[in-house]
């Protein structure tokens, strides 16, 4: 079997569709008598919701229909919890999920109050100016603290105050270790996340084929089998009666896993009842409030070291903002708990955290899921333990390395996949090293930057490390076949947003059979084409799906050589595939092409042995025991000025190691776009909720997306220690880009400003940064 | 959103009070008004229309309930404006205090401010508010001045350049 | 689709006449996607922002979300789809492929419509430069790094034919450009 393929800069083979405008996105589906849905939505974050008066809407031309919660009757209800909490002891966790459409109560400005369908966008957002609301105000849920004060307004009344959940989880013994500490650093860090902003909205398309008794969906979701699964137990339809098609998608990142939304529920039933397509594409403006996000965890953590910088023991204590309503459970939590530890080896830990209700939309993982919190608070403590113990930075954290030895390594508290928390393997000491030469850390400190401080230059490095917990199960599946024109057709559950599936998977087949990737056509997110699957999340679409692929591929290949061997009478061990044809050992004469094989493996007439499968197809499902951990460095240079408080990125390296790489190109896309994710968290980006719960830049006017003038090209090392947990050796790098920039930018932007202010918290806006540095005490 | 701000006006405080308490006038002085009626003693309803940088001429209903009203020195106003773009709520003080032959006006109004225009409108709420105080005071400067002109044609306002 | 009055509205896109009625609030985005069918132009914002819309009317690159249908009446359209000729991809097509400048595609329509009328006009932009023009157009997948490549890697090629002599400048620069600019 050759590995010519495994590792190969493979140009996209999805390509020229996306270049030529050919490919289709979710909303450019056109159906025959398609109708158009425009969503009535909350201007208030928190209150009654006494009446929604649609008569005068229902009345206008050109619409359709206009349905309230009152008018879903049965339909109405809320959806459902999708990621139970894991076992933990002494677990609170309080369910609220999200509802269609509002009743009684509104609890985040966007919450959805009216459907309306009608002939055109255009007529169905005038017909949303004809709705009267009435809603009693009510006061907002929006600091995470005083959320939690006696007495403060309930987000759910039926509970007793805010708490969505509370869940600690701890090793060792802290206070002991705590005891024999020689230094204790403390600090409260603050860390706000914003929208995915994914330049493609989601929408839903639906149509019902009465006569056929079929629902087609499209929707932009990373998720098409769960969703096309919960459509159907909701409609009351079989699941093959539904088939929801997740085709190209400007686009995931996170919030599109969410599932259930309002919209994918409604439009569905809208278009059965309608027996008319309908369509709802999302605006930006909605997608600021109606689309999932990320938003802010507060954490009072502290670090208890020794005299040489060895890590005794860390503490936490966090808040974490979940929105109106939970049905995510903790995922994001549990990432920030665990992605703390990091490559370091932490004997004692304690750490804590409570889940806060508020008055503002649902909190659902964005690239990241809350891992970037926790890498943020552990490389602040130790770059703050490093200077208090006059240390330099890199050592202290080569010295609480894991070593290559220490491998599995069970860190004894619980994973988002509720499996202990357990890194499969790695080798840190080499990435740092890596990294330290790429930046050139030893010139940089000790000659360029001490001279671009002469000549009053604020110029400083950052460089921190972090694990990344990827490719969880439960499992994903493929089907390969082998048609008898030669090509080869793969088919799997998962969508794909732009990772380049179609390349990669391609690929790994292409290894197996013996062919170019070009001959192999991927089919993603078609729930027609294969139907058993979770989605493309947590950086596991490679590790999992593609591990399916690849054990397909090899089923198939098993199934080719016993053919092959029986048509051309030679044992299979004298055979090999090679350019889409089984060859003979030193009869080049004597091949058989794959495509006739396959015509000769599906007979119309005659016998077969007992036990023959028709065809060259094999489908493989591939499911983890637990997840792996990929690791990496990054470092920057950045350069401050301190009358504007612009900063200015110099040289930005990543070091990844996120074991085998099918297409070296393909990852680096993703490592350079997950940086410009992290480059904008850092310092462009935040949702700007004030005390009312109103969102006060909801475009991207004033939301401020990094351009190609912010981000730099990143310098890319890897190195790769393989994954004993899957045949590929893979491990998942889509989230590593963005996870932990703003632990770096931190770092840099201390030293440039040489520990004149501490950063405690992200983002660091110029204006944030302004503040900082005039209210620091002046010598 | 706080809205505040002094401004001196001639004539005697239950002069003022009249005017700022009179619904024709608040029609035709406060910038975007189209409507305004005393539906009972302490209430007011309206309509209005009021630009915001890019979203022009939002309507909105406007209801006002008086409170704590003590003639001629002070009231509070509760505002509850809505309209399709959003909507304006909160709470105003408006004080009179004697100042030799005239009034000085003091207000304090803490608004909260919702929906689209508090979305896409942020940078322009503080000088769009600003704006139309102070064209609502000149307004109501210039129909203060035309009152004690029609009530005493003789005298001389305190301000000789404002008469219409 | 439409419920307004309508307005005729005759214009050429991508070279061919194209004649319809529409309300005049109808945005030219919508107009060419939803009306011709042309769905290579996509919306990420409607205010202007993402550039993602961005098509060419008379040769100028401009966002489709910020105009009107009628607007362009009379004008000349062209998208993303009138730029491949003959079954060959137009050479920043090729340039964007080769450098692995787009991965879920939804922004790259908008990035070569402003590409194409930016490299006819400066046909050897450095790094800073390219930066500067690509601003304007917002990407969340690609980091901007191999975009950036792919446009100097054309610039490059296009210097390379201009200099053996091949037709580098398309015929429909002349007058479109300057037209335009006499009527601002």
């Amino acid at each position: 079997m050759s590995a010519r393929w495994l590792g190969e800069r493979v140009p996209r083979l999805e390509d020229t569709k996306l270049l030529t405008g050919r490919a289709l996105f979710t909303d450019d589906v056109d159906l025959p008598g398609m109708l158009h849905a425009a969503f009535l939505r909350s201007d208030d974050a928190h209150g009654v919701l006494r009446s929604v008066d649609v008569e005068a809407a229902r009345r206008r031309p050109g619409v359709v229909a206009v349905w309230t919660a009152a008018d879903l009757g049965e339909y109405w209800k809320p959806g459902p919890a999708l990621v139970p909490p894991p076992p933990i002891a002494g677990l609170v966790f309080n369910s609220a999920t999200q509802v269609p459409l509002a009743r009684e109560k509104v609890r985040h400005v966007g919450e959805p109050l009216a459907l309306v369908v009608a002939v055109s966008r255009y007529v169905a957002e005038d017909a949303l100016d004809d709705i009267v609301v009435d809603v009693e105000p009510l006061l907002a849920v929006t600091d995470l603290e005083a959320a939690l004060a006696p007495g403060a307004p309930r987000v759910h009344e039926a509970l007793g105050g805010n708490v969505a959940a509370r869940a600690r989880q701890s090793k060792g013994d802290y206070a002991a270790a705590r005891g024999r500490a020689h230094k204790v650093i403390a600090r409260r860090f603050r860390y706000d996340r914003g929208a995915a902003a994914a330049i493609e909205n989601r929408g839903v398309v639906a149509a019902w084929d009465a006569k056929t008794e079929e629902l087609t969906v499209w929707d932009t979701t990373q998720a098409p089998i769960p969703i096309r699964n919960g459509l159907a137990a909701m409609l009351g339809l079989g699941e093959s009666q539904v088939r929801v098609v997740a085709p190209f998608i400007g686009g995931g990142f996170g919030p599109k896993i969410m599932m259930f939304y309002p919209e994918e529920v409604l439009i569905p039933w809208a278009a059965m009842r309608l027996g008319r397509p309908v369509k709802w594409i999302e605006d930006r403006q909605e997608n600021f409030y109606a689309t999932t996000q990320e938003r802010l965890q507060i954490h009072d953590a502290e670090l208890a070291v020794a005299k040489d910088g060895t890590i005794l023991g860390v503490k936490d204590r966090f808040l974490f903002d979940t929105g109106a309503y939970d049905p995510y459970g903790l995922t994001i939590p549990i990432n920030s708990q665990c992605t703390l530890l990091g490559p370091y080896a932490v004997p004692n830990y304690d750490s804590e955290f409570t889940a806060v209700f508020t008055n503002r939309p649902i909190v659902t993982p964005v690239r990241g899921a809350g891992r970037q919190h926790g890498v943020f608070v552990m490389e602040r403590l130790l770059d703050l333990a490093a200077k208090e113990l006059g240390m330099d930075r890199v050592e202290i954290r080569r010295r609480n390395f894991l070593p290559p030895d220490a491998f599995p390594h069970d860190h004894q508290i619980l994973f988002q996949d509720f499996a202990p928390l357990t890194y499969d393997s790695g080798d840190y000491g080499p990435a740092m090293d890596r990294a330290v030469d790429a930046i050139g850390y030893e010139r940089f400190l000790r000659e360029e930057q001490p001279a671009l401080r002469r000549a009053g230059r604020h110029v400083g490095l950052g460089i921190v490390s972090y694990i990344e917990g990827t490719g969880i199960g439960p499992y994903e599946g493929a089907r390969v076949t082998i048609e008898p024109s030669g090509s080869v057709r793969v088919a799997t559950g998962v969508g794909t947003q732009g990772q380049g599936h179609f390349t990669t998977f391609a690929q790994l087949v292409s290894d197996v059979l013996g062919m170019d990737p070009s001959k192999v056509q991927v089919i993603t997110g078609d729930t027609r084409e294969f139907g058993w699957g979770t989605g493309t999340f947590a950086s596991r679409g490679a590790v999992v799906a593609g591990n399916a692929v690849h054990e397909a591929a090899i089923r198939v290949r098993k199934k080719v050589l016993k053919l092959a061997s029986e048509v051309l009478g030679v044992d299979a061990g004298e055979l090999f595939l090679e350019c889409g044809s089984v060859h003979v050992k030193g009869a080049p004469e004597r091949s058989l092409r794959l495509g006739d094989l396959a015509r000769k493996a599906n007979p119309l007439r005659g016998g077969v042995a007992p036990g023959t499968e028709p065809g060259l197809e094999a489908t493989a499902y591939f499911g983890p025991e637990r997840g792996n951990a990929a690791n990496g460095v990054h470092a920057m240079i950045v350069e401050v000025d301190p009358e504007t408080c612009e900063v200015r990125i110099r040289r930005y390296v990543v070091v990844h190691d996120c074991g085998t790489v099918i297409n070296p190109t393909v990852v680096e896309g993703q490592v350079q776009g997950g940086v410009a994710m992290g480059i904008g968290n850092a310092f462009y980006e935040q949702l700007v909720w004030d005390e009312n719960g109103q969102l006060m830049n909801a475009s991207f006017m004033d939301y401020l997306l990094p351009t190609a003038l912010d981000v730099p090209a990143v310098e890319m090392r890897h190195t790769v220690t393989p994954s004993p947990l899957n045949p590929l050796g893979a491990k998942g790098v889509g989230e590593a880009g963005a996870i932990p920039a703003a632990a770096a930018f931190a770092q840099a932007v201390e030293d440039a400003l040489e520990g004149e202010i501490e950063v405690l918290e992200i983002p660091l806006s110029p204006n944030r940064l302004f503040d900082l540095l005039g209210s620091r005490s002046r010598p | 959103m706080i809205v505040q701000g002094e401004y001196t006006f001639p004539g005697t405080r239950e002069a003022i009070w009249e005017l700022l308490l009179d619904p024709a006038v608040i029609a035709r002085t406060m910038p975007g008004t189209e409507e305004m009626v005393r539906v009972a003693p302490d209430r007011y309803e309206g309509r209005m229309r009021v630009g915001v940088g890019a979203i022009t001429a939002a309507e909105f209903t406007v209801s006002v309930q008086l409170a704590d009203v003590v003639p001629p020195e002070r009231y509070t106003m509760q505002i509850d404006g809505r309209g399709r773009f959003g909507f304006t709520r909160g709470t105003a003080q408006v004080r009179l205090a004697a100042d030799g032959a005239g009034t000085v006006m003091r207000f304090e109004a803490d608004l909260q401010v919702g929906g689209k225009i508090a979305a896409v409108g942020q940078r322009l709420l503080d000088s769009v508010s600003k704006l139309m105080t102070r064209q609502g005071l000149e307004s109501l400067s210039k129909e203060v001045n035309r009152r004690l002109a029609s009530a005493d044609p003789g005298s001389r306002s305190p301000n000789p350049g404002s008469l219409p | 689709m439409s419920v307004q009055a309508g307005h005729v509205v005759s214009l050429t896109v991508n070279g061919s006449p194209a004649t319809r009625t529409v309300e005049p609030r109808l945005l030219l985005s919508d107009f060419l996607r939803h009306e011709l069918g042309l769905t290579g132009t996509h919306v990420g914002c409607e205010h202007g922002v993402c550039g993602a819309c961005t098509v060419l009317l008379d040769g100028e690159a401009v966002r489709s979300c910020l105009l009107f249908a009628v607007q362009a009446d009379g004008h000349a359209v062209e998208t993303v789809e009138g730029l491949a000729a003959g079954g060959e991809l137009h050479p920043i097509q090729a340039a964007f492929h080769e450098t692995h400048a787009l991965q879920c595609g939804f922004c790259t329509p908008g990035f070569l419509m402003t590409l194409v009328p930016y490299l006819r006009e400066h046909p050897t932009p450095t790094e800073q430069e390219i930066r500067e023009a690509l601003s304007g157009n917002l990407c969340r997948c690609t980091g901007y790094k191999n975009i950036v490549d792919a446009v100097a890697l054309a610039a490059r090629r296009g210097a390379a034919a201009g200099r053996q002599g091949a037709e580098a400048a398309p015929a429909r620069r002349a007058g479109s450009g300057a037209a335009r600019r006499g009527a601002a």
